[in-house]
């Protein structure tokens, strides 16, 4: 298959990783407050996990990828807070909430938005090259 | 490519045979600078040698364009600006055929054009 | 009789490879190289702007004087000899905890002047091969 953009396949990958890594971010903002899922139990944040895998580059080094390998369950404890009115609080009056720290998910949101928009910057880049490239020879 | 009616005629005209083999150990008269054609001579090895060379590496640069062509649409280790140099180098290559062609062609029939 | 011809004679004449032996012509075709495969290196280094451990890679900075060298020595067999390598860039700090030495503004201050250095040669490149046509078809098209 014909690759006129190339070098740019570690670029795919990001993109691609970035995005899954956002789609998850904005998963556990939404459920930040869930305190009772399909499951009945509080909902537990999820975390992406990246590979690097190498990839041949042009001149026959190999550069690293990055890549998805699985969405996990973040394993720590639900936080335990005092809400004695809520229906999901147990007998103590204490209310597990779920393991999301919002700051922290808007960080990581902020540098994965950041990387994302900086890989697009390198197609955008890459197809302008190639336009020119194609114009070589015509007057 | 090359149409061989107009090179035969021309050829006859200047005393050289068509069809003969042209061998490779014949030196291409005078030194190699491009674009000028060796002064036509009597024994005419020189200028169809020179010719049947130059038709020769046109075709090998149309050849090797199309290959790198070739590999770059099969995703193979060419870069585009390879790709595309190849290919206008070939046709600037192939102009010049051309045009040296057209030039015989011209000075031919300027010759039969001449009164005796 | 061209079948005969072309079957009979070796390629050893330079008569049209001549036309394109010029230093500053294959001098710029070595460039678009090296811009082409520094293109490839920055795609790498921003794609793993987050990747643990991640050292940033360039073309060899030895290149640049390498080809000025033999571009000054007007020999084309050197500069035709002449290949661009990816190394990894000795000069780079790590910007994170983890070792990632790539900082993205830097990243993309290369990717813009790579870009122009493409414009650049493409055009030297266009305006050699347009110079060339215009020599040998006697007209300005």
């Amino acid at each position: 298959m014909i690759d006129i953009l190339s070098g740019i396949q570690s670029t795919a990958a990001a993109l691609d990783a970035e995005r899954t890594r956002l789609d998850v971010i904005s998963e556990n903002i939404a459920n930040a407050n869930t305190t009772r899922g399909p499951d009945g139990k509080p909902y537990q944040r999820q975390l992406v996990v990246f590979e690097s895998a190498l990839q041949q580059a042009m001149n026959g080094t190999q550069v690293p990828t990055l890549r998805v390998s699985g969405i996990e369950k973040d394993p720590r404890p639900f936080e335990m807070v005092y809400e004695p009115g809520n229906p999901d609080a147990d007998s103590h009056g204490m209310v597990a909430m779920p393991n999301v720290n919002v700051q922290e998910e808007m960080a990581d949101m902020i540098s994965a938005s950041r990387t994302f928009d900086a890989n697009l910057a390198v197609v955008k880049n890459a197809r302008d090259m190639a336009m020119q490239v194609l114009a070589i020879g015509k007057h | 490519m090359l149409p061989i009616s107009t090179i035969q005629p021309l050829m006859s005209a200047y005393g050289i045979t068509p069809g003969e083999k042209i061998s490779p150990s014949l030196p291409v008269t005078p030194a190699e600078q491009p674009g000028t054609l060796a002064p036509a001579q009597p024994s005419g090895d020189s200028f169809s040698t020179m010719l049947g060379k130059m038709v020769e590496e046109v075709n090998g640069k149309q050849i090797s364009a199309a290959q790198t062509v070739n590999t770059l649409q099969a995703g193979g280790d060419v870069s585009l600006h390879q790709a595309v140099i190849a290919m206008e180098e070939a046709n600037v290559s192939f102009q010049l055929m051309v045009e040296v062609r057209n030039k015989l062609l011209d000075a031919y029939q300027q010759i039969m054009q001449m009164q005796v | 009789m061209l079948a005969s011809v072309l079957l009979n004679i070796v390629r050893k004449s330079r008569m049209i490879d001549a036309l394109f032996n010029q230093p500053d012509y294959l001098a710029a075709k070595k460039a678009l190289d090296a811009v082409a495969l520094r293109q490839e290196a920055i795609a790498s280094n921003i794609a793993n702007l987050e990747t643990p451990g991640y050292k940033r890679v360039d073309v060899a900075a030895s290149f640049n004087s390498e080809l000025q060298r033999a571009c000054a020595a007007r020999d084309p067999q050197e500069i035709a000899a002449l290949k661009p390598q990816l190394e990894v860039d000795p000069n780079a700090v790590p910007v994170s905890p983890d070792g990632n030495t790539v900082s993205l503004e830097d990243e993309l201050l290369k990717m813009n002047q790579n870009s122009l250095a493409n414009t650049l040669e493409t055009q030297l490149v266009s305006t050699d091969l347009y110079r060339l046509k215009m020599a040998i078809t006697g007209t300005v098209s």
